[in-house]
């Protein structure tokens, strides 16, 4: 089939695309210690989605990530308060039992808040393939609800040898490979060819030119899923990459929306 | 009506360590730039970086000879060594169409200071000889950056590749201090909300484009500013008019 990319002129012209959706999976919301955030809040938030023809943005605060004090309340309070773009993942912290007891037990008091859950190993240096996160891998896969990972290499937390060994156990809850195992792009390949429930996610690894190129070379388009970081990185900065990459419409596409729909049972 | 794009931060060649999808020639970056509708280019060769600054500059030199939508941007080492800096350095800049120096100081083992490259960097100073120094590539630390702009306070900087994290918090002081300094966009158009931010703080002046191509792609850094809640104008500027400003100020 032909390799069509009107897309491309319709990004460049236009601010919204209305037939070609956005679903970001992979943001963040609040400030953070490392960078100044220029829009930090849910309604600033709510505001750039829209305005970008973001259909979705799936997010796990920074406070749910960095502050147990805080934790998963953030996520709550900001997507109740802008329910028509904004849903969440709910916040695994390794270092807490306590606490992610507490989170899977109230879990099912807010559906309309939660899709599923994010896991952050770097931060909180503790692997992924650790017993004290099994009660949420074991929730999301009876479910199938999916988990964005932090993933990056072959980090001893979180890189490509520990993602196989969880991906080993869990068949049925989508794992979403933030970052995609950044620059260990063959082996990320290798885990989508050895487990159909395993999605790359494009965060960071627009920053090298040509690695989406061979992802949907070697895999086709239909395991990668959009994603930015958001607030830290902008929405339209990687659709321009995604552009920018070459690959036709249909691959763009399913990256934009049509996987994450899929994975978001919408 | 569509925008002019100049883009300052474009490089060619053979990089030492396969990665990012290369452009090998001047005319791969010229096909690209026809592409992404970029229709001028400050350009530069890895091997000014990989290999040693005045073999690079040398292939560069001859890449872009007649090259009438390229500049060029050739790498410089401390003065005293005599390896890339002569006597008629400023003549043989003119001669090739350089318009822009580039120093990877770290990279390269030496410090850019008033100790180093004093007279040297005056005259450039006086000259208004643009200088990129990127925060990527092994090339300066932001400590590093601080102490060349205190000894040379009216130098014409462009900080390029400023940080996969925003980094506000180490520009905008440079920025309220230093009239002369630019920030290249490769990186702030990666933040969301970096180019209304800046504009809200300092104007559109400060800021010149650039894509980081061939490691990133020109369509994401153009689409960003494309984009940007900002007014046109502002846009225009950023995107090739306070480069050619900067071009305009400076005397080879």
């Amino acid at each position: 089939m032909k390799k069509t990319q009107h897309l491309r002129t319709a990004f460049f012209s236009r601010r919204r695309v209305p037939d070609c959706p956005v679903y970001d999976l992979h943001g963040h919301m609040g400030p953070v210690y490392g960078l100044h955030i220029n829009r930090e809040s849910a309604a600033q938030a709510d505001a750039v989605l829209k305005r970008n023809g973001v259909r979705l943005l799936v997010f796990c605060h920074h406070a749910a990530l960095l502050c147990p004090d805080i934790g998963n309340a953030a996520n709550i309070v900001a997507v109740r308060a802008f329910p028509e773009r904004l849903r969440a993942y709910c916040g695994i912290n390794p270092n807490y039992p306590d606490q992610i007891e507490k989170d899977l037990t109230s879990f099912d008091r807010y559906p309309d808040v939660y899709v599923g859950f994010k896991f952050h190993a770097s931060f909180h240096a503790i692997p992924i393939t650790d017993a004290r996160y099994e009660p949420a891998w074991a929730l999301a896969d009876e479910r199938g609800l999916p988990i964005l990972l932090h993933t990056w290499g072959n980090d001893p937390q979180c890189g490509y040898t520990v993602i196989r060994q969880v991906a080993e156990r869990y068949h049925r809850a989508p794992i979403l490979l933030g970052h995609s195992c950044h620059g260990a792009w063959d082996e990320a390949i290798r885990l989508v060819k050895d487990f159909p429930n395993v999605y790359l996610e494009l965060c960071a690894v627009m920053d090298e030119r040509g690695i989406l190129e061979r992802f949907v070379e070697e895999l086709g388009s239909t395991r990668i899923v959009f994603g930015t970081d958001y607030p830290w990185f902008s929405h339209h900065y990687y659709i321009g990459a995604v552009l920018g990459s070459g690959i036709g419409d249909e691959d763009c596409r399913n990256i934009f929306y049509r996987n994450a729909k899929r994975i978001l049972g919408k | 009506m569509r925008l002019k794009f100049i883009d300052i931060n474009l490089a060619f060649g053979q990089p030492v360590r396969a990665g990012y999808r290369p452009a090998f020639t001047a005319g791969d970056v010229r096909r690209v730039m026809k592409q992404a509708g970029i229709a001028k280019a400050l350009v530069w060769h890895v091997a000014q970086h990989d290999l040693a600054p005045a073999d690079g500059n040398r292939l560069l030199a001859k890449a872009i000879a007649g090259a009438s939508s390229l500049w060029g941007c050739w790498t410089i080492l401390p003065p005293q060594t005599d390896e890339v800096i002569t006597p008629d350095f400023f003549r043989r800049m003119k001669r090739h169409g350089i318009v822009a120096l580039r120093a990877f100081p770290d990279y390269h083992k030496f410090l850019i200071n008033r100790v180093t490259f004093g007279r040297f960097l005056d005259e450039v100073t006086e000259r208004r000889i643009p200088l990129l120094l990127s925060l990527e590539k092994g090339g300066i630390t932001w400590p590093a950056v601080y102490q060349v702009m205190a000894d040379f306070p009216k130098l014409t900087c462009i900080l390029c590749d400023i940080g996969i994290w925003g980094v506000d918090r180490f520009t905008w002081p440079l920025l309220e201090t230093y009239p002369n300094l630019y920030l290249e966009t490769s990186l702030l158009a990666l933040d969301d909300g970096g180019f209304e931010s800046m504009v809200a703080r300092f104007g559109a002046r400060r800021m010149v484009f650039g894509t980081n191509f061939p490691e990133r792609y020109p369509e994401a850094g153009m689409l960003s500013l494309i984009r940007a809640d900002i007014s046109r104008s502002d846009k225009q500027r950023i995107a090739a008019a306070n480069w050619e400003v900067v071009l305009n100020q400076m005397r080879v």
